[in-house]
């Protein structure tokens, strides 16, 4: 076998000297795989759901038309990264064949079913056959093959859940899994956006972390996912608010936190102009913790310094350590949570 | 409490208004958004109780909206001039509608109001304000200077600082306008000291610019004899002058958005493991996953550079399967000026750098 990148540099075909991401065209040859790479037979994509929206609209809600968009980006690109919004998605699969320098030192073996948690914008991929398309919940059952490259993260997929629902899940995963890095008990914490898919777990991390001496806060945005939310009981206090309004949500948080403001400030909320309103709500020596893609690099850092706030800003950033198990367990614990995420997304 | 709305801000006392801390009693459209993204400031320059009044000496304007006006003016200081108090009068603010910065001030305090936190503030004190221009209240009554070579204005003005809003004091020892070119880039250089720790492997894109020196010195100064600072600079000038200057133990000349050959040069200085802190102070888009690569897994990321994407370091790390921590660069840090001003006053040779470079 010929030796690979960890990166997956070598099935960069264009620009050269690039990542597999930013790569215009990756090589998805899928006859040979190099040493290092990993060989899936995939079953059901999860396309992100921005590249999803823009599918289906372009498609007009058509599915052989879907299904044509979706084998011509794949055709030329090798993998499947919409090219208006430039996302992703994951992959669900079982594993065909694993590379002789991988063999052995990782926890896989041929016929393990995993979850691809890196993004379909930098995975090797060729679709044979489209199967089925569940436009409601963005997934795409496929006859195919993908590539997982060395630094590629995965998941496997556990025997006491449907597979769809420890999809929806994952595909969140990093949210819930930096929640329980961040929040110590006694924390005050603020989560913005609450009421949806990742705000809903990192809620019932957060509460679990800050336990009975902290106090977690529920933003939502609309009547029903506040309703919901409160409903799971998971925080101290739910609220509905528009978060691109900071004075408004400042004086309800000084209230509720006495003036003390939040120690952690999750922002999960994908909509743009929420930074100020993060950073406001949190206290002096606080962290923010911005998952939200609609956030603006610079509002965030300026906006700190112009109310001389000491806040640490943190990136999401989708990976950490163990997040797929942390993600994945909280289904197993809350009866509620699977509950909902069965009946919303999978 | 603090009060928000205009109707609670009337009352009055000690014959003052009532100001909220962050300004916005002087929002006058939009209402309910800050100061900064506010299109029109309250200039009328009668304090709240929480404000103070600055007599605005010399006005230091950001060097991307200077630029900008210079261009439109065709580098005619009477058309310069016009065209800032034109901005001025419309928006209450010095706040460039293209490029939406602002800048810095110099100026003495004339008044303070009883409820301004801050007790060490006293009348006749000089300072510089470290919040943006962008945000404040501001009233030029005349020009006195504008050389279109210099962002450096000298004016007859009067400013409001709130509550909230930062200023250093100026140091008898430092000359003024040394003293602005360093606390313009206060906060990189603070976050530095509290990131690095003893005998920690740290890397610095882009130190050879001004912010860059800054870093490299507390960093070197944090990691200590057994850490290492890896400096990646563009050109070779800059990077002669920190070998020069020995502010680094490895200068590497790469062009940082050149992902691999940035990657395999830091690679052979620090083996597989990589750097324990990256700072990145490169003002050019795309160096995001330059960044990321070098770090080890449970690292840190500082991005203080204003070119930096949210979501090509958000999504970045994560394709990659790195564990590490990414922060957004934040320009204030407590005590940021005087470690700022300190680092002026104990390396000489920065300090003459500075003062042929800056001042």
């Amino acid at each position: 076998m010929k030796k690979g990148s960890k990166y997956g540099i070598h099935r960069v075909i264009e620009p050269k000297g690039v990542l597999p991401q930013p790569a215009n065209k990756i090589d998805n040859n899928m006859d040979e795989i190099y040493d290092n790479e990993i060989l899936i037979d995939v079953q059901t994509l999860n396309i992100d759901s921005a590249s999803f929206t823009q599918i289906e609209e372009q498609a007009g809600g058509n599915h052989a038309k879907i299904a044509e968009i979706m084998l011509d980006i794949v055709a030329k690109q090798g993998k499947h990264r919409n090219p208006v919004t430039g996302s992703g998605g994951m992959l669900l699969g079982t594993v065909e064949k694993i590379g002789d320098a991988l063999k052995g030192k990782i926890d896989l073996k041929e016929g393990d079913r995993i979850a691809t948690l890196v993004s379909l914008s930098l995975t090797p991929l060729r679709i044979d056959k489209i199967k089925e398309i569940r436009s409601d919940i963005d997934q795409v059952d496929i006859d195919g093959k993908a590539i997982l490259f060395e630094s590629g993260i995965y998941a496997k997929i556990p025997d006491d859940m449907p597979a769809t629902l420890a999809l929806s899940a994952l595909d969140v995963a990093g949210a819930p899994a930096q929640t329980a890095k961040l929040v110590k008990p006694g924390d005050i914490v603020l989560i913005i956006g609450a009421g949806g898919k990742s705000g809903m777990l990192c809620c019932y991390e957060a509460k679990k972390r800050a336990g009975v001496t902290g106090k977690v806060i529920g933003l939502c945005h609309s009547e029903r996912s506040t309703k919901r939310l409160i409903e799971l009981g998971f925080c101290d206090y739910v609220f509905a608010a528009d978060a691109t309004q900071p004075v408004a949500v400042l004086e309800k948080i000084e209230e509720l936190t006495n003036g003390h403001m939040a120690d952690v400030t999750i922002n999960n909320v994908n909509i743009t102009d929420t930074e100020m309103t993060s950073i406001l709500c949190t206290k002096n020596d606080g962290v923010v913790y911005f998952f939200s893609m609609a956030t603006s690099f610079t509002k965030a850092a300026l906006g700190a310094e112009g109310v001389g706030s000491d806040v640490t800003m943190i990136v999401g950033n989708g990976y950490t350590k163990g997040h797929a198990e942390i993600t994945l367990q909280l289904l197993r614990e809350s009866e509620k949570l699977r509950k909902v995420f069965t009946e919303l997304y999978a | 409490m603090w009060q928000f709305s205009h109707t609670r801000s009337l009352i009055f006392s000690q014959g003052m208004k009532k100001g909220c801390r962050y300004g916005t009693h002087r929002v006058t459209e939009p209402q309910g958004t800050l100061p900064q993204p506010a299109l029109r400031l309250d200039n009328t320059m009668e304090i709240y109780d929480n404000e103070a009044l600055i007599a605005v000496s010399t006005l230091n304007i950001d060097s991307a909206s200077y630029t900008q006006i210079k261009q439109i003016c065709g580098s005619d200081a009477e058309k310069m001039k016009a065209m800032i108090l034109d901005i001025v009068s419309t928006r209450g603010k010095l706040q460039n509608p293209v490029t939406g910065s602002g800048g810095m001030l110099l100026g003495t305090i004339r008044e303070i109001g009883p409820e301004f936190h801050n007790k060490s503030l006293k009348k006749g004190d000089k300072i510089a304000t470290l919040v943006s221009l962008s945000l404040t209240p501001l009233k030029i009554y005349k020009i006195n200077h504008l050389d279109p070579n210099s962002d450096q204005i000298d004016v007859e003005a009067e400013a409001i600082l709130f509550d909230s809003g930062l200023f250093a004091r100026l140091p008898d020892d430092i000359p003024e306008k040394l003293a602005l070119a360093a606390l313009d880039v206060a906060g990189a250089p603070a976050q530095v000291d509290r990131l690095v720790k003893e005998g920690d492997v740290v890397c610095i894109i882009g130190g050879g610019g001004k912010s860059g020196i800054l870093c490299c010195y507390q960093a070197m100064k944090n990691a200590g004899p057994y850490g290492r600072v890896i400096v990646v600079e563009y050109a070779e000038a800059n990077a002669q002058r920190i070998r020069d200057l020995r502010l680094a133990t490895d200068v590497i000349v790469a062009d940082a958005t050149n992902v691999m050959d940035v990657y395999n040069k830091v690679k052979a200085i620090t083996g597989e493991r990589g750097c324990d802190v990256t700072i990145n102070n490169v003002n050019v888009p795309s160096t995001e996953m330059t960044s990321i690569l070098i770090t080890k897994g449970q690292g840190c990321v500082y991005f203080f550079s204003m070119a930096t994407s949210f979501t090509k370091a958000a999504l970045g790390a994560e394709g990659v399967g790195k564990d590490i921590n990414l922060i957004v660069g934040n320009g204030y840090a407590k005590g940021h000026a005087d470690l700022t001003l300190n680092i002026i006053r104990e390396s000489k040779p920065i300090r003459e750098l500075f003062e042929k470079i800056y001042v």
